[in-house]
């Protein structure tokens, strides 16, 4: 089998990648993606049920939230059962969160954790245009010399790399503001979430164990929120008490070392760097080599 | 909208059935057609392979897409409902699948029995117990998807702390349909006719060079000509009175020799009655190249020239041995006279490359 044998293939996935990209951004200019007719509302955390010691982490934590309808005027209860969105993993009554339904289906409604910039429903074709741009890269690759997979993957990738690096740089500076003048207070692991998973084909048993802390901000906010990170030992955490530090705007961003955390954000922009640095090395070879 | 309420799906329906054989017979072509593409390389089977899944894919869910639309556009009703039974099913993970045998009571319409199957958490399995109130969910139009709510709003959290409510009588809807022994065997039929409705217009090129690979062929002798095909080796020895210069000789031994498979070459020797063709070894390609490519009109031309241009003296014999050890092919044609030896070199084409003469 000799690789003209796919050429043809290659250029038909490139055709229908490529076509399944211009609908797509057409309809995005259009203004007829699901993400563009989606209604999106600001709810209210008006409860939240504490979670049950050794239960699932599955669902996020339980909530009931109301929001006011627009069509009717009239306040709407919910809850996250089911599969409603993004899970919610911080909670205290009175927070305000994204409620979203697609246009005439208010049943459907779903959360948004984190307030997210309106989507223009472009992830589709963009994802469509790398598939299409990915086999380009291999046809080259294979007819023109290894060198060119270098060039055409490492070297895009450099250059987003670099384009997104003032940004990080920039976001670092009142992370660090943020992490020093974090308010601190006593919390207590009031359960830890166990979920076991079976693989069907070698019968493998992995355990997600999610501990769940529970503080008071100084504003006396009762915040619960799933605690994945620095805690020693986290399957026996139950009942643990803990330092919390937390800003005090927005008791999301919360951690139990601060310390730990100022690392990460520093090893974060270091890892950043290295890999523009690797790629485009790589991308350097690449041309070199040709 | 008007939400008319059907009736369970008690069984398979004809259009369950069809569809199943025709899934059966997508799989089993789109799969034979890739690993067969695989096996006798073949670009164009192995692309339809893929291609007759992506267009079933794509026609199943264009086909479905009103349904799930039309579906998705019904808000689902709340109601309070009873726990009659409910019966573990397996499961190794946290979440268990449990049966769930319920008496649903809509606020507007009379109670029904369904049964509906649900995953459960460990912890919270101990609270439901039968003759239990649960919150349930179901879409109006098929009250037989009814779906237990594991967080229900405070409103129906209360209403179902204080409910009593009396058991229905059947019957008894279930949410899944039971699976008859027909729909399992018409899906393996579909399986297996769509292999072999791609297994049977190619069962020549995927048995014949199996076989040619297993077992040396015995030797097939004509008044004209002698053919010996080996797991390695193919020759064939021209009659008296024909030589593999004459019109189109060359060719179609060639040609016999490499019917009912596609296998790659290592060398390919011609002498005036005799060709000997070495094939690569299954699996390795790199270094062989197709010996139907070569350019049969130019031998002819080529000896030719070799045998006139050199200076080796009345010629005695020639040889053409044509290889692809270096990437492309280089063909070589060695004179020998009684002035001496000469070698004229060409190309794939048959272009002239290289002449010496000793």
């Amino acid at each position: 089998m000799t690789w003209d044998g796919w050429d043809g293939f290659v250029l038909l996935w490139c055709a229908a990648w490529g076509g399944v990209a211009l609908v797509g951004y057409g309809r995005s200019l259009a203004g007829m993606t699901e993400a563009q007719r989606t209604v999106r509302l600001t709810g209210r955390i008006e409860r939240v049920r504490e979670p049950r010691h050794g239960g699932s982490r599955k669902g996020g934590i339980s909530v009931v939230v109301s929001y006011r309808d627009p069509v009717s005027g009239q306040e709407v209860t919910v809850t996250n059962d089911g599969e409603r969105g993004e899970m919610i993993t911080s909670a205290w009554k009175g927070r305000e969160i994204e409620v979203s339904h697609p246009r005439d289906r208010p049943h459907a409604y779903r959360f948004s954790d984190t307030a997210a910039q309106p989507d223009r429903g472009t992830g589709l074709p963009n994802a469509a245009v790398f598939l299409a741009y990915a086999a380009l890269v291999i046809l080259v690759s294979v007819r023109q010399g290894w060198p060119w997979a270098l060039i055409g993957f490492c070297g895009p990738w450099a250059l987003l790399g670099i384009a997104y690096l003032p940004g990080a740089v920039r976001e670092r500076t009142p992370r660090l503001s943020t992490l020093a003048a974090m308010d601190t207070t006593r919390g207590r692991i009031i359960a830890v979430l166990q979920d076991i998973t079976v693989d069907q084909d070698d019968s493998h048993t992995s355990t997600t164990i999610t501990p769940v802390v529970s503080f008071a901000t100084r504003e006396g906010t009762a915040v619960t929120a799933h605690c994945t990170s620095h805690l020693a030992d986290p399957a026996t955490a139950y009942g643990r008490e803990v330092t919390v530090h937390h800003t005090s705007h927005n008791p999301v961003e919360f951690t139990l070392d601060r310390v730990a955390e100022h690392r990460s954000s520093t090893w974060d922009l270091a890892l950043h760097v290295l890999m523009i640095v690797v790629l485009a090395t790589a991308a350097v070879v690449g041309v070199a080599l040709l | 909208m008007t939400i008319t309420t059907g009736s369970p799906p008690t069984h398979d329906t004809p259009a369950d059935l069809a569809r199943g054989l025709v899934t059966g017979g997508v799989i089993g072509a789109s799969v034979t057609a890739f690993v067969s593409g695989c096996v006798i390389e073949k670009t164009s089977l192995i692309v339809m392979g893929l291609l007759i899944a992506a267009v079933y894919a794509l026609a199943f869910f264009l086909a479905t897409l009103p349904r799930r639309a039309r579906e998705a556009a019904v808000a689902p009703r709340t109601a309070l409902a009873m726990i009659e039974s409910l019966e573990a099913v397996g499961g190794e993970s946290s979440d268990v699948p449990v049966q769930f045998d319920l008496t649903v009571a809509p606020d507007d319409s009379p109670a029904y029995r369904v049964e509906v199957r649900q995953d459960v958490n460990l912890v919270e399995l101990a609270d439901y117990r039968p003759r239990g109130i649960v919150v349930v969910e179901y879409p109006p139009d098929r009250p037989w998807k009814a779906r237990i709510v594991r967080r229900p709003t405070p409103e129906w959290e209360q209403r179902a702390a204080g409910a009593r409510l009396d058991s229905a009588p059947g019957p008894v809807m279930r949410s899944d349909p039971v699976q008859g022994w027909a729909g399992g065997l018409l899906t393996l039929l579909g399986l297996l006719l769509g292999t072999a409705a791609v297994l049977v217009p190619y069962r020549a090129d995927l048995f014949g060079a199996d076989a040619s690979r297993a077992a040396p062929r015995p030797s097939v002798s004509s008044s004209s000509s002698t053919t010996t095909v080996t797991s390695a080796t193919g020759t064939i020895t021209l009659g008296p009175g024909r030589s593999m210069l004459g019109q189109n000789e060359l060719r179609s031994s060639v040609e016999s020799l490499t019917r009912g498979h596609r296998r790659q070459a290592l060398s390919v020797v011609v002498q005036d009655r005799m060709l000997t063709v070495v094939f690569s070894p299954t699996g390795v390609r790199s270094t062989g190249f197709d010996p139907r490519s070569l350019p049969f009109d130019r031998v002819q031309p080529l000896v030719e020239e070799a045998t006139t241009t050199l200076g080796v003296g009345s010629p005695h014999s020639w040889q053409l041995t044509a290889d692809g050890l270096t990437g492309s092919v280089t063909l070589r044609i060695v004179v020998t006279g009684a002035a001496g030896t000469g070698t004229l070199e060409a190309d794939g084409q048959g272009k002239v490359t290289r002449r010496s003469s000793s």
